[in-house]
């Protein structure tokens, strides 16, 4: 399998008169064709960061630092503003929580498509209509030639992330960042739009990263998982070995907090604490002051370390399950 | 009223906009406004609460959850139908609900310290006297996991998690016995959320608590619930034991919304969800409201409102399709499989 993204020790900083906040830190994946990463954390874990970074879309005072993103081999971190700017939309192409900063809320759907498509090729109205239609079918748009004329209010919320979905899809990218894009959604609507998601990334082969805070969200959808705590990486690997059996303390930890089937009447695991803010992170491991197994080495930083071909954690006593 | 029901709501409706304030109407027989559209945000729903039970109540967005929510906590009141609380007694005082919502310091005073937040009720309604107060706000953050040490302290100063334990000792400084929480832990990351289940089912036992748990969060009201309320588009579609409901789901759309939760130990799930939106509430379908979506349908759900009836004890379901005994075996369509 080829790497269609190559994330090399990504780091993303705050700059501001009273600091610097190092945001991301030595943030390192891979996505292969036709693969889904779920890239999972609890809220400022730097989930989005990390997919605004990739498509660099960081704006002052945020800025990409250091690392490589290589897409096919290619540093995008080393292209000019009009190279990037061909880049995204055709290769890499982003979906957000909220369909809303995708979708123009004065301009029809048709409009809307027509600048997607001529934005990156030239092509008669004619042509773009047909395009429009055919890539809102594929979303499963009910009736499509007369969504073209309806403005984004006039569609519901699971409608407009299909919309934005079809114009993300419109130039068939490598790429997919998908950043919470069933949060806002009813049960039976997100179920629409991952069944959606995974046949076209089946169907395709685009590689689509899946930012989420719901595990079972990427449980059900991802083949690979990482795990993100206070900006860095903490565990990498396929969905059922990180899920199974979990190396880092954090994700055993988060993993037995989430009630499920099982659960019921029984104490729900709680990690004590919560998240430190960036601006006060630990000097070693990040998750010590939560994390039942720190020891006094723990005062020093973990490197983020392969424990077998596929996995990697940042951990100096990751489990080896072994009850925990 | 048996002894162990504690509320009990009968043919509760609420609709809001349609007629309006005077002006409105004489506005709109003037022609000069039309007239607000009539939605049926909660339509005739009885329901018992059993004194000590946590009962979920489950469905999409705007299907009446927070609207019936408000009115079980006394926060609006039904257009129709009633809600019958049992009599306060000396000792319960006279606020026996308490609402808690989602953040529940976005509506509240941020000039104001914690132990006002939480100590100005009970002083109010002399549930303890002045010289009492403070200490009675030391146990009561001391219990909901709140350092007393940040009595003095203003909300913005706290994180979401802990914000909502002030919330919850705010509810319970009033000495309530019956706690309606309206999606109170969906906005919490996992292992704060685990941390505030946990302090409700602790609160439970210590104080006798009865809850109505309402959540999008079929995952949370499985955990917590012992009987839930399946409502779709203002009415309740199907109720019972939460074992029940969650192993073997009856009505056809209560299937459809458990098939397709997505769950830790579904791995690479091959989603085959029910098809189409939720209709506007505004104009809902005819007869029976799932009937567009329903894999099942038949001529008769197109006019005919289903009712809500016994299937088994304990178990209610409105489908045309159910009948007195349960439906046996696997849905009669696949709504996801693990390929
Ligand atoms: N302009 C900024 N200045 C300083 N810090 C920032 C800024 N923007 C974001 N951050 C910080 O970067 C961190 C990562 O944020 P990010 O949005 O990536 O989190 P996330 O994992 O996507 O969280 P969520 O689940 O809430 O979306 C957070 O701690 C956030 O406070
Ligand atoms: N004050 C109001 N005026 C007019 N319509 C209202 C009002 N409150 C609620 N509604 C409508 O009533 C219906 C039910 O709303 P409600 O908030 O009870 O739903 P819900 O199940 O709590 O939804 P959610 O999961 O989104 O919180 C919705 O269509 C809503 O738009
Ligand atoms: S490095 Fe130490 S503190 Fe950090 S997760 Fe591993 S055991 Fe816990
Ligand atoms: S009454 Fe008819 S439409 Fe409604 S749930 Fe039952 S089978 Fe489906
Ligand atoms: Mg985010
Ligand atoms: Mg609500």
């Amino acid at each position: 399998m080829t790497a269609v993204l190559d994330v090399r020790d990504l780091d993303t900083s705050f700059v501001s008169p009273s600091g610097t906040i190092a945001a991301l830190q030595g943030v390192s994946l891979t996505v292969n064709t036709g693969e889904i990463l779920g890239l999972v954390g609890e809220s400022g874990s730097g989930k989005s960061l990390t997919g605004f970074s990739i498509n660099r879309l960081i704006s002052p005072p945020g800025k990409v630092v250091g690392g490589q993103v290589l897409l096919h081999g290619q540093d995008v971190l080393t292209l000019g503003e009009e190279d990037m700017r061909q880049l995204r939309g055709r290769r890499i192409a982003m979906i957000f929580q909220d369909p809303m900063m995708t979708l123009n809320p004065v301009l029809r759907i048709e409009t809307q498509m027509y600048d997607a498509l001529s934005a990156h090729e030239s092509i008669t109205k004619t042509k773009a209509r047909s395009r429009a239609i055919a890539a809102l079918d594929e979303v499963g748009i009910p009736a499509p030639e007369d969504r073209l004329r309806s403005y984004p209010h006039q569609l519901s919320g699971g409608m407009r992330q299909r919309v934005a979905i079809a114009i993300a899809l419109l130039h068939r990218p490598d790429l997919i960042i998908a950043d919470e894009p069933t949060t806002a959604l009813d049960v039976t609507i997100q179920g629409q739009i991952l069944a959606l998601v995974q046949r076209l990334c089946r169907d395709r082969g685009t590689a689509l990263i899946w930012i989420t805070h719901d595990l079972a969200v990427v449980a059900g959808i991802a083949d690979r998982l990482a795990v993100m705590y206070a900006g860095r990486i903490v565990e990498i690997g396929g969905v059922d070995d990180v899920l199974d059996n979990p190396a880092h303390p954090y994700t055993r930890g988060l993993i037995d907090s989430v009630p499920a089937r099982g659960t019921r009447g029984k104490r729900l695991n709680q990690i004590p604490g919560r998240m430190p803010a960036l601006t006060d992170l630990p000097k070693g491991c990040a998750y010590a002051p939560r994390c039942p197994r720190a020891t006094a080495a723990c005062e020093a930083m973990p490197a983020i370390e392969p424990i077998s071909d596929t996995r990697a954690v940042r951990c100096f006593h990751p489990l080896t399950g072994e009850a925990s | 009223m048996t002894d162990n029901v504690i509320l009990s709501a009968q043919n509760v409706s609420k609709q809001f906009g349609g007629r309006g304030d005077l002006v409105a109407r004489g506005l709109a027989r003037l022609g000069l406004a039309r007239p607000r559209p009539v939605v049926r945000a909660v339509e005739d729903v009885s329901f018992d609460l059993y004194k000590g039970e946590v009962l979920g109540v489950v469905g999409e967005s705007g299907c009446g959850k927070s609207t019936l929510g408000r009115m079980v906590a006394g926060l609006l009141d039904p257009s129709e139908g009633q809600i019958n609380g049992r009599a306060p007694d000396a000792n319960t005082g006279p606020l026996p609900m308490q609402m808690i919502f989602q953040d529940p310091f976005s509506s509240l005073n941020p000039r104001k310290r914690v132990s006002d937040l939480i100590g100005e009720a009970p002083r109010v309604h002399r549930i303890v006297s002045p010289s009492e107060v403070n200490a009675y706000v030391a146990d009561l953050m001391d219990r909901c996991g709140i350092d007393a040490s940040y009595r003095d302290r203003f909300s913005h100063q706290f994180s979401g998690g802990q914000r909502q334990r002030i919330g919850i000792a705010r509810a319970l400084a009033v000495k309530p016995e019956i706690l309606v929480c309206d999606e109170a832990v969906s906005a919490l990351d996992v292992s704060i959320q685990a941390q505030i289940i946990n302090l409700f089912m602790d609160l439970r036992d210590e104080f006798g608590l009865t809850y109505l748990f309402i959540s999008h969060d079929l995952g949370v009201v499985e955990h917590i619930a012992d009987r839930i309320l399946v409502m779709y588009l203002g009415r309740i579609v199907e109720s019972g034991p939460a074992e029940q409901i969650f192993n073997d789901p009856q009505h056809p759309y209560t299937r459809a919304l458990i098939d397709g939760v997505p769950r830790l130990d579904r791995r690479r799930t091959v989603y085959e969800p029910i098809k189409g939106d939720i209709p506007s509430p505004i104009d809902p379908p005819k007869g029976c409201h799932f009937h567009p979506r329903c894999p099942l349908a038949e001529a008769r759900c197109r006019t005919e409102r289903p009712v809500l009836r016994d299937i088994a004890p304990g178990r209610q379901a409105a489908c045309h399709l159910i009948e007195t005994t349960a439906i046996e075996g696997e849905p009669k369509w696949p709504a996801t499989k693990t390929g």
